[in-house]
């Protein structure tokens, strides 16, 4: 290659040279670097991520019941302002609220602004106590009960001097909506995390034992593999949903939706890594480290594994956004996860309410973030795609 | 053609097996449900007002045989289910579930095979052209419309559309028919009734499989279209869509015909989510009331397993049509 140019300056020689010594990761990151939509969808990935693990310093209010505005029911978004016809104000600030209830308003509570009453916008105000290191396990019965939480604080990011602010406004039992949006993402993202790690351990034992042993072993996890994959995947979330009992808590709830996830989604990596395998273990290098004597547990982890980790990660990146959706969509349908949880699909379970729909637009705001969690996780994973298939340039 | 036959039969017994894996999986789920119909019968009679003793339950188990071994009791099912097509009573509604069913899952399965068969019938000329065409406007749209075919949930989508038909039309648009039409025979104007209504779901779920189904096409054709043999048949004169449709659509729609099992699924998923929203009579909406509210297992059993087993199917024509059709796969499967 070197020898087509006739005379590689130094510079050119170094490029050369660090392109032909980079590792698999460096490669992959270069070329997923150059895909521009690749590169914002996974900024804003990570924008997502980081507000949802540090939801609570950010959230104003409390997102269950104990944070509620009980003046403040299916109210309204209330915007920061900076001036208005009273006059220009460097703190941000919003209008209060009254409500009030007499024969004129047909004895319904009537909310009326009242713009002449300004509430200011405080940052870093102490309110609920939060960890952002907390751990619950809490089976049904009490013997295995622990608690565990770490870096305790109660500085939020904003706040306002007196009554509330609900940037995303209420909802009917006047919960604040932008707190339960970001703890909901919090939610989602842990249940898909979960869930996706679960299908991937399953996939990478039945698929690895399919693909390295073959013959009737292979045969036998592959009819399993067919089955478990032709039934549609949410009809069966929904019958494995079923079991739950109404009386578990909410954080059990949330373990055993996850599980579920896992249970169901393992089928198509497990195909993809089995495929791999069948392929990859007839090559001259397996042939030669087993002639030298390796076990297989040697050949697996330490020549198999790494051929196709790369292909692995993409796959669990592409298979995060169904994770996702299929929490939302069990919440969605109630049976997964359920108040005080958040967690988007069960934000959205509200919004198919006629109600809701003509009067009180807003529930639809957590709706916002669940496209644009999704649709991160599709551009990244396609750019990721793209980015470990070393022929993915001599493509067109 | 013998050679044919006894791949046809290969086939028929794959898919056979992988039934049969499915009733397992499907049976294990019913029998997990704790409780079981003896007693859930004898908590109906108990309301009734009779007296129930452990010895009536013990009874009713051995009559309706749910004394023996799971096996066997499996056996049992697979054998009602497979050879007369009986899927037994539900125990909560004491109904039988064929009864319960009949219409309803043939409305389902006919508005998820029309979406399905609407989604090709726009994916296929569209992917073909975006594939072939160098807009850089027409390429980056399609992307954009797949994507958030991909990411906009079609129960958004269902809302969104319910809404915009509340404000402007007064009227939901939900359910799938007219009340006078509800419990009535099927006549030729409910039929009409019934087509005035079943576009909104065949809409709604054709949604996002036209967008998978335009990303598939297109990148298929892509791989196609840059191939020797359809340069060497534009050499010989054919050209526009004559070419496209000879040479390299035969082979890009292979593998398409393949994966429409898997679109079947798909749609399936988002079945019973839509019927929610849309507050369809029919299966998908039957099922979530089997499971998330009375609990029903041997409806929502038999629900699953019809639903699998339409997809199995499918998937049995498709491997027999691709053989007829590609003569390479032919060869393949038969070694």
């Amino acid at each position: 290659m070197t020898s087509t140019t006739a005379n590689p300056t130094a510079a050119d020689q170094k490029l050369k040279e660090a392109y032909f010594t980079a590792s698999q990761g460096q490669l992959i990151w270069s070329r997923f670097k150059s895909d521009r939509t690749a590169m914002i969808a996974g900024w804003a990935l990570i924008l997502m991520v980081l507000t949802g693990v540090f939801a609570a310093p950010l959230s104003p209010y409390d997102p269950t019941i104990a944070g509620r505005d009980k003046n403040y029911e299916n109210g309204a978004p209330q915007i920061p302002k900076f001036w208005d016809e009273n006059g220009f104000s460097a703190r941000p600030f919003i209008y209060s609220t009254e409500r009030q209830r007499s024969i004129q308003t047909n004895f319904r509570w009537v909310t009326t602004i009242n713009r002449d009453k300004r509430r200011y916008v405080q940052f870093f105000v102490e309110d609920w106590e939060y960890s952002l290191f907390s751990f619950e396990w809490d089976l049904p019965g009490k013997t295995f009960d622990f608690e565990v939480k770490l870096l305790t604080f109660n500085t939020h990011l904003f706040g306002v001097d007196e009554g509330g602010i609900h940037l995303f406004g209420t909802d009917a039992s006047g919960k604040d909506i932008y707190s339960r949006t970001l703890h909901a993402v919090y939610t989602s993202l842990a249940v898909g995390t979960i869930g996706v790690m679960i299908s991937f351990i399953l996939a990478l034992v039945i698929g690895g034992v399919a693909g390295y042993f073959g013959g009737w072993i292979d045969s036998v996890l592959q009819m399993l593999t067919d089955a478990v994959r032709t039934v549609p995947a949410i009809p069966l979330f929904m019958a494995l949903a079923a079991f739950i009992p109404a009386e578990w808590s909410s954080e059990t709830r949330f373990f055993f939706i996850s599980i579920i996830l896992g249970l169901v989604g393992w089928p198509t990596l497990a195909r993809r890594i089995r495929t791999h395998l069948l392929t990859e273990r007839s090559q001259e290098y397996v042939l030669a480290a087993e002639l030298c004597g390796a076990s297989s547990s040697h050949v697996i982890r330490k020549h198999l594994l790494p051929s196709f980790t790369s292909y692995i990660i993409v796959d669990l990146m592409i298979s995060f956004p169904y994770a996702v959706r299929s929490e939302t969509a069990l919440s969605f349908i109630g049976l997964g996860l359920k108040d005080p949880v958040n967690s988007l699909g069960a934000l959205m379970q509200n919004v198919s309410k006629a109600d809701v729909l003509l009067n009180y637009q807003w529930y639809f705001i957590p709706v916002i973030f669940f496209i644009a969690l999704v649709l991160a996780f599709v551009f990244v994973g396609d750019g990721l795609r793209d980015a470990a298939d070393p022929y993915s340039g001599t493509k067109k | 053609m013998a050679a044919f036959i006894q791949f046809t039969f290969m086939r028929a017994a794959m898919a056979l097996i992988t039934l049969l894996t499915v009733s397992l999986i499907v049976f294990t789920l019913m029998e997990m449900v704790p409780g079981n119909c003896a007693e859930r019968y004898l908590a109906f009679k108990n309301t009734q007002g009779a007296q129930i003793t452990i010895d009536d339950i013990k009874a009713e188990e051995r009559r309706l045989g749910l004394d023996k071994p799971f096996i066997i009791r499996w056996g049992q099912w697979v054998g009602n289910v497979f050879l007369k097509g009986e899927f037994g009573d539900s125990c909560i509604l004491r109904l039988n579930i064929n009864q319960l069913l009949k219409d309803k899952f043939w409305i389902s399965l006919g508005i998820c095979m029309t979406a399905l068969f609407v989604a090709y019938l726009i994916a296929v000329p569209i992917g073909m052209i975006s594939a072939t065409s160098n807009n850089p406007l027409t390429n980056h749209s399609l992307r954009f419309i797949s994507y958030l075919g991909l990411a906009l949930p079609n129960f958004l989508l269902a809302l969104i559309i319910m809404l915009l038909s509340t404000v402007l039309f007064g009227d939901s648009l939900t359910g799938l028919f007219s009340k006078e039409f509800r419990d009535a025979a099927w006549s030729w104007a409910r039929l009409q009734d019934f087509l005035s209504r079943a576009w909104l779901p065949i809409f709604i779920l054709g949604w996002s499989a036209t967008a998978f189904a335009l990303q598939t096409v297109r990148a298929l054709m892509l791989d196609e279209v840059g191939k020797l043999y359809v340069t060497a048949a534009s050499a010989r004169g054919i050209s526009g869509r004559r070419l496209l449709w000879r040479y390299p659509a035969r082979h890009a729609l292979g593998p398409v015909i393949n994966s429409l099992g898997f679109d079947l699924n798909r749609i399936f998923n988002e079945l019973p989510i839509v019927a929610l929203i849309l507050t369809l009579t029919e299966s998908g909406a039957l099922l979530i009331e089997a499971l998330a509210r009375s609990n029903d297992q041997q409806l929502a059993g038999a629900i699953i397993f019809l639903l699998t087993a339409s997809i199995v199917f499918l998937n049995f024509i498709t491997d027999i049509m691709l053989a007829l059709m590609d003569p390479r796969v032919r060869r393949g499967l038969m070694g």
